[in-house]
């Protein structure tokens, strides 16, 4: 099944809260955690995994935490659901990695053309959004 | 993200079927062997292909399975549904009545502003996609002269 990972969805969830935030986006683990409804040890290896990325900063300190590391109009759907998810295929045959065992199949294959359809048409809407839109359409509902 | 083993070699299965059979059974083991699958793997499939309704079948020496209808009229949403079970790539969100904290109305939103938009998408591809699109598209391109390839398969296994 085509399901995206619990992990990604709550990455991005918290990435929303960010950005909704945003420019006073810097937030602790435990009271974004609270405010999303995610488990907090969840989420913590979720920020881990996005700092190391290069999409979050975190300052340490009693005011310490963490905040986005670009304005949320540059970040995208798809650059956070890569770092959480790894490539947006259906099947593993058609990423990109050049280090990826070739099928032996693969010359003789139709159904791998459909799998580079699907690929394409769910990078492109995840690469087209970006934080900031999703952030300004939220404001927008609620008010 | 991924779509299961069922589902990846089921389409090519069905496609196979497609592409081989004219108004006749098909023997899986014919089809198992042109796929390279086991023949016990490919009755699994078959199975429920047929529960949906996608392929028919026949007992006895001429037995074997062929497409319930024509490969214009079924669809790759139709067989990855019957293998699959379930396209969307999200879970329902199930939205506790009356609370409306924050967690709730950004799991709301972007239901609605991301994920609905991707599924949407995708299955509009699946669903407008049919069997005889695909093989129009790169079956002589992948599999080469349909007649030499059927006769050499016959061939073999004689």
């Amino acid at each position: 099944m085509l399901k995206i990972s619990t992990k990604a969805m709550y990455g991005i969830k918290a990435i929303l809260d960010m950005a909704i935030n945003y420019p006073k986006d810097l937030t602790t683990v435990k009271s974004l955690a609270e405010r999303q409804n995610i488990p907090e040890k969840y989420l913590e290896q979720i920020f881990s995994v996005l700092r190391k990325a290069g999409y979050l900063i975190s300052t340490r300190g009693s005011m310490g935490g963490y905040s986005l590391a670009f304005p949320p109009q540059e970040i995208t759907v798809g650059d956070i659901l890569r770092v959480l998810e790894g490539e947006l295929v259906p099947v593993n045959c058609v990423t990109e990695h050049s280090y990826r065992a070739k099928c032996k199949r693969e010359d003789k294959c139709i159904t791998r053309y459909l799998w580079a359809e699907i690929r394409d048409k769910i990078n492109n809407i995840v690469d087209n959004v970006t934080f900031g839109e999703l952030a300004e359409g939220y404001k927008q509902i609620m008010n | 993200m991924r779509i299961s083993t069922k589902g990846r070699y089921g389409l090519r299965a069905i496609l196979d079927l497609a592409y081989y059979s004219k108004d006749e059974y098909v023997p899986l083991n014919v089809i198992a062997k042109r796929q390279q699958v086991s023949e016990k793997y490919m009755e699994q499939l078959f199975s429920a292909l047929k529960k949906s309704g996608l392929v028919i079948s026949s007992i006895g020496v001429q037995g074997g399975y062929m497409l319930s209808r024509s490969p214009k009229e079924i669809t790759v949403g139709d067989v990855l549904l019957a293998l699959e079970g379930d396209l969307s790539i999200i879970d329902e969100v199930h939205t506790p009545t009356g609370d409306k904290g924050d967690a709730n109305l950004t799991d709301e939103y972007l239901h609605n502003a991301l994920w609905k938009k991707i599924n949407k998408e995708v299955y509009s591809l699946l669903i407008n996609t049919t069997l005889q699109d695909l093989l129009d598209k790169y079956a002589a391109k992948v599999w080469g002269n349909k007649n030499a390839d059927q006769l050499n398969l016959i061939k073999n296994l004689e």
